[in-house]
């Protein structure tokens, strides 16, 4: 059934917005049965490219064949009717209901709903892509993997027979991305034909049967996952130089003490003890959802501590919230990047000045004109696309409006740095950027680093805290290598010993 | 089953300028339409129904002055209810904060009457803008403190700002005529008019004041944390701004501006305190607001349009006798067009055949 003809052909696609050429001659077949990887750095044009696919957007030239014959997406809903489905970064669901009403919902079959066929139907194909799914079960109970088999759910119900999934495992755990990619194999091998977008390079390896490198709008490479062929080599192509994945890395001298964490409990948390000084970089790495967001609104003052004790750059944290010294001293680098680290509906100018309004402040007013000047030449030195103040925040790419944010909070020269899951959905290159950056500021302040990433941590620590259900469980050094071999066991709630972690604390500490 | 089907599709990328001046355009074509459709049911010929109405608002020198003056407390209190809008802050209580305003303005110039103009007026601004401001305060602090609802608690509090006037003209402050009014402010206490028109000189004031105003938001710190807070609560949280002042901040300012026009309305058009002052501008401020999107100019000009709807109205309660009502509904009518027609900016109906 894979015979020559592509289930979807892209003949020469080209969008462009004003002068910035998101796509450009873009030729490529997807194959039924098949999984296409598309790989690109931020900006490189995959976002436009699935919207052109989605029906949210028109080419301005090209064609697109659906079994050979030419089609025009001019609506979502016609990319629906084509058999295209889209499972989105931020999932479309409606939390309120049960899994069978999301899964039925929009579909437009007469007047009535005839819920028990329905119900029927969809269980018919839960079973058929071994997706253990109770339909009954509300949505919002549910954990990011099962909403994500919603989603997919939605799709198979929909006949869809391209399934489209941006950056599918950066909402999972490893366990679920593995159960996902079993999901895909099943729907590849039963005739749907699967685009990954993704950042990961082990994962591309792993799961694609083909892979599309974008560049600038460009498509400069497709290749086959062979036996020789290594993330490092893949990474090379995508963004056309040498990528070391090891950090360039030296050691300081741990200073004065930025943070001191004592007993602090309540919102989730249980007793939980930590120290950072400037020049070192801690991280707390953890499945989400075990007590890190509680313990960085803490320390972030948006949350006050219920017990225990916060202690910031030796003073309380009351006081040192009460002082409105937040906007010297501490810089918070959120993991919702548009929810609360800016405004999407004002301009570049105005989220630049969120945090730094006051340096820019004379009396009453607020001089823009400087900080105008100071955010043109952030723009420039960081590489955020596009280069214009007065381009509205929303309407940046993630991985830019990741820099804006950067920029921004290095730009205040913070003595205290707090960063959630920083390079989350960003590409090697702009990954890279921010390590540099972050390992950089340590010379005048001390790091929280929270992510996901082993990987990351491993690279970019001094220290590293292992949190599970409200508790630090451990905190070991870098160099710790019998610790850091038992951290996916921590993760999962097999604490060590009180004494080692004790032992590997102070060691931490001291060195 | 063949047929057709109307559906519903979003716009896939932002209205153009043309599409929202045709569709605000249009909205008011249908709100004037169905007015005149009611017109008709009283046996009124819509040519001449529309022609009375044109006239009383724009047909003649007078008409233009009279609708400058109504448009004057509408500008103020349109203003007020903006800032507080640019907050997400719904205060729908401008009309109480205007009658506030007109009973502090009434109080200093009752009890200060003899004082020389400089110090009475100035006397009677701040009493205005404190009681107006101090009115709109209290909702804020019920809103931040105790979760009260400001829609609710804002529009409650019109009826209590009214009944309080009443109170106050049908008892301590009645005028030896027995009327329920004041007695007439002395003539230190009246704001003259510019030159030789009926303009009075509120009419600077309110230019000032959309100055002041446009000056705020664009140049200085409070202005921006508030444009801020409006657009992502969270954020402003997160960037450390205090969130709880602002709202009080805003509402204390959207009070006063309401209030301001209390002031004027007593001082300079009517030159006492009496019941019929409240004819809703403070309501109809709302409208304005909302119309005009929050822009201090767009107010401006929808203040002068909305004003010279209510003069064309009154002149169809005097030519024709259309009841007081009617300009209410047309009011109502035009606002709700409007809003509707906000859908085809962000939608589009697309008819397709069903098989």
């Amino acid at each position: 059934m894979q015979g020559a003809v592509p289930f979807i052909q892209l003949d020469t696609l080209c969008k462009s917005f004003g002068r910035v050429r998101a796509n450009h001659n873009i030729s490529l077949d997807i194959h039924a049965g098949k999984i296409l990887a598309l790989l690109g750095e931020n900006g490189a044009g995959k976002s436009t490219l699935m919207s052109l696919l989605a029906g949210q957007l028109q080419p301005d030239s090209g064609r697109i064949l659906l079994n050979g014959r030419q089609v025009v997406l001019s609506s979502t809903e016609k990319a629906i009717q084509c058999g295209i489905g889209m499972v989105y970064q931020h999932f479309k669901l409606v939390e309120a209901m049960s899994v069978l009403e999301n899964i039925v919902l929009g579909q437009s079959q007469g007047f009535w709903l005839k819920r028990s066929a329905l119900k029927r139907q969809v269980a018919e194909l839960a079973r058929a892509y071994g997706i253990p799914l109770a339909l009954n079960a509300r949505v919002s109970t549910l954990s990011m993997g099962e909403k994500q088999q919603v989603e997919i759910l939605k799709l198979l119900f929909r006949k869809s027979d391209l399934l489209i999934f941006d950056e599918p495992t950066s909402v999972l755990t490893p366990a679920e991305a593995t159960n996902l990619f079993a999901t895909m194999r099943e729907m590849a091998a039963q005739g749907k034909a699967i685009v990954f977008i993704s950042h990961k390079l082990e994962e591309v390896l792993r799961i694609a049967d083909h892979i599309a490198i974008l560049k600038q709008g460009e498509i400069i490479d497709q290749l086959s996952p062979a036996a020789d062929l290594v993330p490092a080599e893949l990474a090379r192509r995508m963004v056309g130089r040498p990528v070391l994945l090891q950090v360039q890395r030296e050691e300081l001298e741990p200073r004065q003490t930025v943070l001191k964490v004592q007993g602090l409990g309540g919102n989730g948390l249980e007793q939980v003890d930590l120290e950072l000084r400037q020049g070192e970089l801690l991280s707390l790495v953890g499945v989400a959802g075990n007590g890190q967001k509680a313990l960085v609104e803490n320390i972030c003052g948006l949350l006050p501590p219920r017990k225990g004790a916060v202690r910031i750059l030796g003073q309380d944290w009351a006081d040192f919230y009460a002082a409105r010294q937040t906007e010297t001293s501490l810089s918070y680098i959120p993991e919702d990047r548009q929810g609360l680290a800016t405004c999407p509906g004002l301009d570049l100018l105005d989220n630049f000045l969120l945090t730094t309004r006051h340096a820019f402040s004379k009396g009453p007013w607020l001089d823009k004109n400087t900080a105008k000047d100071k955010l043109d030449k952030l723009l420039q030195d960081f590489a955020i696309r596009p280069q214009d103040s007065s381009t509205h925040a929303w309407q940046l790419s993630g991985g830019n409006l990741q820099k804006l944010v950067l920029a921004r909070e290095f730009y205040r020269k913070p003595r205290l740095i707090v960063a959630e899951q920083p390079t989350q959905g960003l590409d090697i290159a702009a990954a890279e950027e921010v390590w540099r950056l972050l390992l950089q500021a340590r010379e005048q302040a001390g790091i929280l680093l929270v992510t996901g990433d082993l990987a990351e941590a491993l690279a970019l620590s001094d220290r590293i805290g292992v949190m599970f259900r409200g508790k630090l469980v451990a905190i070991m050094a870098r160099h710790d290598q019998k610790s850091i071999a038992r951290i996916p066991q921590m993760m999962a709630g097999l604490a060590p010993s009180e004494g080692e972690s004790q032992k590997t604390y102070n060691q931490g500490v001291e060195s | 089953m063949h047929g057709f089907l109307l559906r519903i599709a979003k716009r896939q990328e932002p209205s153009p300028l043309w599409r929202s001046a045709l569709v605000l355009f249009g909205a008011v074509l249908v709100a004037l339409g169905l007015s005149i459709l009611l017109l008709a049911l009283r046996g009124i010929s819509p040519l001449e129904g529309c022609r009375v109405l044109i006239m009383g608002a724009f047909g003649s020198s007078w008409a233009l002055q009279d609708c400058l003056l109504k448009a004057i407390p509408l500008f103020l209190c349109s203003l007020g209810v903006a800032i507080a809008f640019r907050l997400q802050i719904w205060n729908i209580g401008a009309e109480g904060q205007f009658a506030l305003g007109a009973i502090g303005a009434t109080w200093a110039a009752l009890a200060f009457g003899a004082q020389p103009k400089f110090i009475l007026l100035p006397l009677m601004i701040l009493a205005a803008c404190s009681a107006g401001g101090l009115w709109a305060m209290i909702p804020a602090i019920f809103r931040q403190w105790l979760g009260a609802n400001e829609i609710i608690v804002t529009l409650m509090f019109n009826y209590i700002a009214i009944l309080l006037l009443d109170f106050l003209v049908y008892g301590i402050w009645r005028d030896s005529s027995g009327f329920p009014m004041t007695p007439a402010f002395s003539k230190n206490a009246i704001l003259g008019t510019i030159g030789t028109s009926d303009i009075h000189w509120g009419l600077v004031h309110c230019a000032l004041l959309g100055l002041l105003c446009w000056l705020f938001f664009r140049s200085t710190r409070l202005g921006y944390e508030i444009k801020a807070s409006g657009d992502n609560v969270q954020a402003a949280r997160y960037a450390g701004m205090p969130y709880n002042f602002l709202v009080v901040l805003v509402m204390l300012l959207s009070g006063a501006l309401a209030g301001w026009a209390g002031f004027l309305e007593v001082s300079a058009s009517v030159h006492r305190l009496q019941p019929s002052i409240m004819v809703g501008y403070g309501f109809t401020a709302i409208v304005v607001a909302w119309l005009a999107r929050l822009n201090p100019a767009g107010i401006a000009l929808t203040s002068f349009l909305l004003a010279g709807l209510r003069a064309g109205v009154e002149n169809l309660q005097l030519d024709l006798q259309i009841p007081a009502a009617f300009g209410a509904i047309l009011e109502g009518l035009i606002l709700m067009t409007v809003l509707a027609g906000g859908f085809f900016l962000s939608y589009r109906i697309v008819v397709r055949r069903q098989t």
